[in-house]
């Protein structure tokens, strides 16, 4: 297996268009739609519901399966169906052995796990089979695919950088 | 008749008088209207159909005749690029004409997933209400406690009371306080986001005592080929990301990009390099609507002056020309809480700044008096005194609000001694430059064709002043080229036929100041333009992303195509698909005629000054010649002299059907 790579997010570059999700659902399920994506971007839109003279604020955040190396879905799933696969490392939901019982959604930390009402079995993020859709189309970069020991890069790049550019500003006026 | 893929596959009319609605299944709601979808695709191409069906005669725009039209289209809130708008339709207030417009935000594709292509609202409710579309579900609710409230507050209380499960997950079409007052030039606001700017129909709904449509939609839209949509998406991002030769600026700043720095209004420009100087914004994000991959929106927050602290998502394009222009707004601050307020307010900002700029002009001249005024020394540059008569228009108060809440064209007539002749209006509808002849020629008979009036956006081509060769050349050499080389770039990836680059650019194939500064090719090209124009907004897509528009290349219809026809299983080519925009096109010049007798007489500026020699720009000395562009342009549209189009045109467009009865009176003489 070549390195796990995983789904990473950094809210900072996200512009809130949410092609994942339909980028998602269209791959997934044959047709486009926000509810059943198996990545789910949470938003806050201060502006649109707040008076002009309120504070407001603008946030997007991800929510989808991180892939966890200790499983809760797995382990606590009495079917036996959540495998790991062994080509991508993704969790995936056998759906010739999922009973439908959602153990796996309410073990997952994270609520990235959803339940398909046509199907009656759970399903989550398996990765696409190793080219996540959601990855593939994200234009700002926010998305990106990463291995799970280089996740923290993007972050910590655009971090570096902010601070960067607080020390070469004028000595007066240096923060610390 | 089948359901093509793409579409959700519901009409829902809503009559409000008697609370009644009517859920159809498109292709019987088709069937009824004489449309094949191939025909005229969704959007505007349906408003227009629609409105042709249902108004044979001129209706008074606030009577509950009018309808509200909202059409989505096959492209609508699927993985295309650029899925998240929709296109509103009404008679419009300010004309009596055609009237539609193009929002966005996340309304459009929620109401898709709801399983609605198409929502008409007809009639008028007894008291203020608003309509919940709650998947198929349908219900009327009391709006009395939210009548008078601001956009932001209404949208927050609508939210609150159907008990939203996560934040976002109902979106609200909401009208304010300018659109209850009738105010005519008030749009409604899609999560105090994005609007129909210029259609007035906010104030249609305040007619309608409609406050709000709401909607909640957990669905999903069929495809035909969902992996085949997904690599078409994909190339045509790519292709689009790479190469669009503004692409790496917009990315940065959004809507402003194509004024800002790319474009040399000559009018302002050192003005407005200044301000983009000071206003590479403080801006946070660019954030856009469903599946865009050039966010137009900027997420602004104002560090310090007055309105230290206020956050807004927007700095579009049409609020800073008019605040720099028509109003003379320059510190940043001011101008992002002059377009927060409009928003809340619920006023076009095009229509706002040019009533202003013009009574502003009327009061100088003495035509206007502090008697008619309020007592207000009206004068450009006052922000403060901009917002206080922003709300008193929103309101209707004193005389001047009342006044100006009609627009320029009416208030002209109303006051008369020569305001006329200043008003800067087409067919009713105020233009956003206070002198057209100083403007780019393609852009200003834009405005003179347009269906809707004096308006630019269904022709708002940047190709004859983007990065004019001479001017101004800080993008050339921030992507490190120069001017010709960016036009020639652009020339080879512009998504048109060879043989009509030629007859466009002429043989040489170049983008020059000849070209530039003449007629050749204009005339051509603006139809070219308003055909793609009429096409997408049928799609429905966005024109940030089409070719020509604000962009120089962007997605052109190769790529329309080539994605509709993995959406829909359809085969539709590049003609097919112009034609479809030719189509629309044509039947809203028809439209107009038999509702208004709009000919050849209409398509002029009010404002006579139109009519002199420029002081500056291209046609510096020079009376722009108008009539010769507008000859030429009829001439190749097809039309009559008298710039109606002839039944030769119609039978090519499939259309001529519907001119039955007109045939005579068209070619009849004046």
């Amino acid at each position: 297996m070549d390195e796990e790579k995983v789904i990473v997010f950094d809210p900072h570059d996200c512009t809130g268009c949410m092609y994942c999700m339909t980028a998602c659902s269209t791959y997934n399920n044959g047709a486009t739609s926000l509810s059943k994506s198996r990545i789910h971007i949470v938003r806050h839109e201060g502006h649109a519901i707040t008076k002009i003279t309120d504070e407001d604020d603008l946030i997007f955040d991800v929510i989808t399966c991180q892939q966890c190396d200790q499983p809760y879905c797995l382990y606590l799933c009495p079917a036996l169906a959540v495998e790991r696969n062994d080509d991508t490392g993704a969790l995936i939901i056998n759906h010739d052995k999922c009973v439908g019982c959602r153990m796996c959604m309410v073990g997952c930390p994270f609520a990235a796990i959803l339940y398909d009402l046509d199907k009656k079995q759970t399903v989550k993020c398996e990765l696409c089979g190793g080219d996540p859709q959601c990855v593939r189309f994200c234009a700002s970069g926010a998305l990106q695919f990463l291995p799970k020991n280089l996740a923290h890069l993007p972050k910590r790049d655009r971090l570096a950088r902010k601070m960067i550019q607080l020390r070469i500003r004028p000595i007066e006026e240096k923060p610390f | 008749m089948s359901i093509p893929a793409g579409y959700a596959g519901n009409v829902l009319i809503i009559t409000l008088d008697d609370q009644k609605i009517d859920i159809l299944p498109i292709d019987k709601f088709w069937d009824t209207y004489g449309i094949n979808p191939r025909l005229w695709l969704g959007g505007d191409g349906l408003i227009t159909k629609i409105l042709w069906e249902d108004f044979s005669n001129a209706v008074e725009p606030f009577s509950p005749e009018n309808e509200i039209i909202i059409a989505t289209g096959p492209w609508t809130a699927t993985a295309a690029p650029q899925s998240g708008r929709s296109m509103l339709g009404c008679i419009d207030p300010k004309t009596g004409g055609f009237g539609s417009g193009s929002f966005g935000w996340f309304f459009p594709s929620m109401l898709k997933y709801a399983g609605f292509d198409i929502v008409i609202i007809k009639g008028k409710a007894k008291r203020p209400i608003y309509v919940f579309i709650d998947d198929r579900k349908v219900v009327f609710k009391d709006a009395s406690h939210i009548w008078g409230k601001e956009t932001g507050e209404t949208v927050r209380m609508i939210r609150e009371e159907l008990g939203e499960r996560y934040e976002g997950e109902i979106r609200v079409l909401s009208t304010s306080v300018a659109g209850e007052h009738l105010v005519k030039y008030s749009p409604p606001c899609s999560d105090g986001t994005s609007c129909p700017g210029r259609t007035g129909a906010g104030a249609v709904m305040g007619s309608k005592n409609l406050k709000a449509i709401a909607v909640r939609g957990t669905g999903e839209i069929p495809l035909n080929d969902p992996r085949g949509l997904l690599d078409s998406s994909y190339r045509a991002v790519k292709t689009f990301v790479e190469n669009e030769p503004m692409i790496k600026l917009w990315r940065e700043h959004g809507a402003t990009t194509s004024l800002g720095t790319a474009m040399d209004w000559p009018i302002s420009g050192a003005m407005l390099a200044e301000n983009r100087k000071e206003a590479d914004f403080p801006h946070l994000k660019n954030v856009g609507c469903l599946d865009c991959p050039n966010p137009c929106y900027h997420w602004l927050q104002i560090k310090d002056g007055k309105y230290s602290g206020l956050r807004h998502l927007g700095g579009h394009m049409t609020f800073l020309t008019v605040c720099l222009r028509n109003l003379g707004i320059q510190e940043f601050g001011e101008w992002i809480h002059y377009e927060r307020l409009l928003q809340e307010l619920g006023l076009d900002p095009a229509s706002f700044s040019m009533a202003y700029s013009w009574a502003v002009e009327c009061f100088e001249r003495g035509i206007l008096t502090l008697d008619d005024t309020d007592g207000i020394a009206l004068k450009r540059g006052d922000s403060d005194l901009i917002c206080e008569l922003a709300r008193r228009i929103a309101y209707r108060q004193g005389k001047l609000g009342n006044l100006l809440a009609d627009g320029v064209a009416e208030a002209s007539q109303k006051i008369g001694k020569g305001s006329e002749s200043i008003a800067p209006h087409v067919k009713g509808k105020e233009y956003i430059q206070r002198d057209v002849k100083v403007q780019a020629l393609m852009w200003s008979l834009g405005a003179l064709t347009s269906p809707r009036g004096g308006d630019w956006l269904r022709h708002h081509n940047v190709w004859e002043l983007a990065f004019m060769p001479g001017k101004r050349d800080a993008y050339p050499k921030f992507v490190g080229k120069t001017c010709a080389e960016i036009y020639q770039d652009s020339l080879k990836l512009l998504d048109m036929p060879e043989e009509l680059k030629k007859k466009i650019f002429g043989d040489s194939g170049k983008v020059d100041m000849e070209w530039i500064s003449g007629t050749k090719g204009k005339a051509l090209f603006s139809v070219w333009t308003e055909n793609l124009v009429a096409l997408f907004n049928s799609l429905v897509t966005c024109m940030f992303g089409s070719a020509t528009m604000f962009l120089m290349v962007g997605f052109g219809p190769t790529t329309y195509s080539d994605i509709l026809n993995k959406i829909t299983g359809w085969d539709t080519t590049y003609d097919e698909l112009m034609k479809i925009g030719e189509r629309v096109f044509n039947l809203q010049r028809l439209f107009n005629y038999r509702l208004k007798g709009w000919d050849y007489k209409n398509d002029t500026f009010a404002d006579k000054r139109a009519y002199e020699p420029a002081q500056m720009g291209i046609f510096k000395g020079k009376v722009v010649p108008w009539n010769e562009v507008l000859r030429e342009y009829y001439s190749i549209r097809g039309w009559s002299e008298r710039g109606l189009p002839t039944m030769e045109k119609l039978k090519k467009l499939q259309i001529e059907d519907l001119a039955e009865g007109l045939e005579e009176k068209m070619e009849g003489g004046d």
